[in-house]
């Protein structure tokens, strides 16, 4: 039987044993959970051991992809990265966009297992049927680039490079996955489980159909939404994700200097406009991508000189810039650059650096500590200094390697209340007291791995930029309250349904800015739905979506649940309940907090003690098995 | 009669043109399978689509005349119960357009869609267009002249 819109199979590579074998996938389990991380977190959930350790060989790399990922749909060229952070411990899933994801469906797979671990340094090389686990031991330590020029030339120039950098090697907890030379799985520390496994890279290539079910139809509905996204988003085509800075920083919403503040006077020195007009050579897009917002930079000269390459994205010019106080776009172009060299995330990079250097005026540190270096806002040097020294895990870099709350709990002392992270998750370039409220929950609870700005969603959609993502008929509370304002019952039940929408895109496989649409919603609900039902055959109402959605949004707090996971750890770091120090947001904090909790885990279905999914709930959910499992 | 072109800074390399391609030809998605692919370097700002100009050269050296025009769009139809799969279509194509289908072996040459080709339509920054052939002619005149400075600069 053919399954339209899959692959079908998954391919199963254990690294202690060299056995690869190759599993169906079930109609059943499709429906149950759709693909991509919905499948994964079932994967994980019932063959992870709990609390193993995420470097150890038990730990499992699950690569993803969903019924959307490499077809005609817009944003479709994007893979997900599933596994146990080695930065929080709990739930880590991680995306990239570029063409990994595409290729592997069109190898004949859905979803890629990889587990145990290597003795010595390996690559994957997947090319249709044949599964080659490979010596990489003549690239083990080299950067990104060259490692994917390598791979490249020694197996195919039409196939795709998922690798880790040296970072990576060292287990940095932080380091990322780099797919497709710059595209970065960034958040959770996916190159570090790579790494502990001795997977130097993942290189894949196939020629296999994905088949359509009713072909007519999804022609019609795919180019729908082509034609709706390339109507739209421009402003992000013209100018990246960088293009929002100078707007934020107009309303007060830039996070600065390692969140004291959320307004940077010096921000249209490295604002989008800056970035096009100066440095970039050209915008680049990811497979099936009509948007564009990948910046081809370079800067030719001077003290920063650095070769072309897609980089500088609004994550890593906050992170990196404004947090340190670093407002040279040059010096910035290059931290990004040596940070995707070297494999390590840009946000908790910049992150854990803006805590260094404030544990530096505070005294915490001192030169003693790390070898002379003085840690000063504002020094683009200083960046770039521990940007290499953490890579290489040198000096107070082996330290900062850890990430911000191992660093600021061996510090102690007062280093915790500015220790900006959620669960271990270093927090990214979006203020809950300023850019919205709705940030708070998204933080402290709504994201399953921690203080992430995008996944389930970006949630100032609703109250900041004010789109309806086609939602208002499935109960979206229309007009927005003010992005200040703490009114408990509206804001929750949009959250609610802002990520059940959200959650969307790691189950189909599809990027999320063709979902965030402004006029006429892009890739609103319904067109996702004719989408889906076009492409699979099956008749999915957008209730029923809604539903898978909230499943897997729910099974992935249950596996948080079952790592020890509980209500104390839905909380949000000390800094970002201080108010806001300057800026059009001055004073504004965070008030409500444990009442807009509350009533979040009233409306999921959460005991509002524990945090734990209620065991009513997970059988509503068409979860008993696993209800049994944590309620015995 | 018209004809393809490619304004090739425009190019952001989203391959949208490969995957509408093999789905209208071939009812599937898979971008090997595309009549156009879209080339891109990494270490260079490069993403151009390649695809066939209808130049015949292929028709000519087709042993088995498997290789004709079509005589409304002047776009070359391969016949594929005619082709014996000897590939010199590949050998004689000056831009490297032709691919072989993965499954029969045969080639797949652009047919410029009968007249409407997919890609044009689907093309987000326009960089890919249908013109006349006086456009065209053109355009190819100033390809031409660039391609002369930039390799006998000195001529």
């Amino acid at each position: 039987m053919t399954l339209y819109g899959y692959a079908g199979e998954i391919l199963r590579i254990n690294l202690s044993k060299g056995r690869i074998t190759v599993h169906n996938v079930t109609e059943s389990s499709l429906k149950m959970y759709l693909g991509g991380t919905g499948l994964a977190v079932r994967i994980l959930w019932d063959y992870l051991k709990p609390k193993v350790d995420p470097l150890s060989p038990e730990n499992k790399f699950i690569i993803a992809t969903g019924p959307f990922t490499g077809t005609l749909i817009p944003g479709s060229g994007s893979v997900e990265f599933c596994f146990k952070s080695p930065l929080t411990c709990i739930w880590g899933e991680t995306r990239a966009g570029g063409c990994f994801g595409p290729k592997v469906k069109f190898a004949g797979y859905d979803l890629i297992v990889i587990e145990g671990s290597s003795d010595k340094p390996v690559y994957i090389y997947i090319h249709d049927d044949t599964v080659e686990i490979k010596n990489a031991s003549h690239i083990w330590g080299k950067t990104v680039h060259e490692a994917t020029e390598i791979l490249l030339e020694e197996t195919s120039r039409d196939a795709s490079v998922a690798c880790i950098g040296p970072a990576g090697e060292r287990l940095v907890r932080f380091a990322n996955v780099m797919v497709d030379y710059d595209r970065a799985a960034g958040r959770c520390g996916g190159g570090a489980v790579l790494g502990s496994k001795k997977v130097k890279a993942i290189v894949i290539d196939g020629d296999k159909d994905i088949a359509i079910a009713r072909p007519r139809e999804f022609y019609e509905a795919a180019l729908e939404a082509i034609n709706a996204v390339k109507a739209q988003q421009t402003r992000l085509g013209r100018y990246g994700t960088l293009g929002g800075l100078a707007s934020l920083n107009k309303t007060g919403a830039l996070p600065t200097k390692n969140f004291q503040t959320t307004f940077f006077e010096e921000a249209e020195k490295i604002s989008g406009e800056t970035l096009a007009e100066k440095y970039l050579i050209k915008p680049r897009a990811c497979f099936a991508c009509p948007i564009g917002c990948g910046r081809y930079v370079w800067v030719p000269w001077g003290k920063y000189k650095t070769p072309p390459h897609e980089g500088m994205e609004y994550e890593t010019v906050d992170m990196l810039g404004c947090q340190t106080l670093v407002s040279d776009l040059e010096a910035l172009i290059k931290a990004s650059y040596l940070c995707n060299q070297y494999g390590i995330d840009t946000i908790s990079t910049g992150n854990v650096i803006a805590f260094a250097i404030e544990a530096f005026e505070r005294g915490l540190i001192t030169e003693k500590d790390t070898g002379g270096l003085k840690l000063e806002w504002g020094n683009p040097d200083v960046v770039l200094s521990l940007i290499e020294m953490i890579a290489r895990r040198e000096g107070i870099g082996h330290l900062l390697a850890e990430g911000v709350k191992r660093v600021s709990e061996k510090i102690g002392g007062k280093a915790v209340d500015f220790a900006c992270h959620v669960k271990g998750l270093e927090v990214p370039a979006h203020d809950p007291r300023a850019t919205s409220k709705s940030f708070a929950i998204q933080y402290a609870i709504g994201n399953p791995r921690g203080a992430c700005h995008i996944e389930p969603v970006w949630p100032g959609l609703w109250d900041f930029s004010r789109i309806d993502l086609g939602l208002r008929e499935y109960g979206l509370p229309w007009p927005p309250l003010s992005r200040f304002d703490e009114e408990v019952d509206k804001r929750v039940q949009a959250y609610r349904l802002l990520i059940l929408y959200g959650e969307l895109a790691g189950i189909l496989g599809i990027c999320r800015f063709p979902m965030q649409n402004r006029y006429d919603n892009a890739l609103n609900l319904d067109r996702i739905v004719k989408l889906l039902t076009s492409l699979t055959g099956w008749d999915i109402a957008a209730k029923e979506l809604l539903l898978i959605s909230e499943r897997v949004y729910t099974l992935k707090r249950t596996f948080n649940v079952r790592e020890g996971i509980t209500r104390k750890d839905d909380r949000l770091p000390k800094r970002l309940m201080e108010p806001v120090k300057t800026g059009p947001s001055q004073g504004q904090r965070v008030v409500n907090l444990d009442r807009m909790l509350d009533k979040f885990y009233e409306v999921m279905g959460w005991d509002r003690d524990t945090g734990k999914p209620t065991y009513n709930k997970l059988v509503k959910l068409g979860l008993a098995d696993i209800a049994v499992i944590l309620w015995r | 009669m018209k004809a393809l072109i490619v304004i090739a800074e425009r190019c952001i390399g989203c391959r949208l043109c490969e995957i509408i391609c093999s789905f209208t030809h071939e009812q599937v998605i898979n971008p090997k399978k595309a009549r156009l692919h879209v080339v891109r370097l990494h270490s260079e700002p490069i993403d151009v689509p390649i695809f066939c100009i209808q130049c015949g050269l292929c028709v000519n050296v087709c042993p088995v005349n498997a290789l004709s025009r079509n005589p409304k769009t002047g776009a070359i139809i391969v016949n594929n119960d005619k082709c014996v799969k000897c590939k010199r279509c590949l050998q004689v194509c000056p831009y490297g357009a032709i691919l072989l289908d993965s499954t029969t072996g045969k080639p797949l040459i652009c047919d410029l869609c009968n007249g409407n080709p997919a890609c044009v339509n689907v093309c987000p920054t326009g960089a890919l267009r249908y013109v006349s052939l006086e456009e065209f002619s053109l355009y190819r005149r100033m390809m031409y002249s660039r391609l002369l400075i930039k390799t006998h600069p000195h001529a």
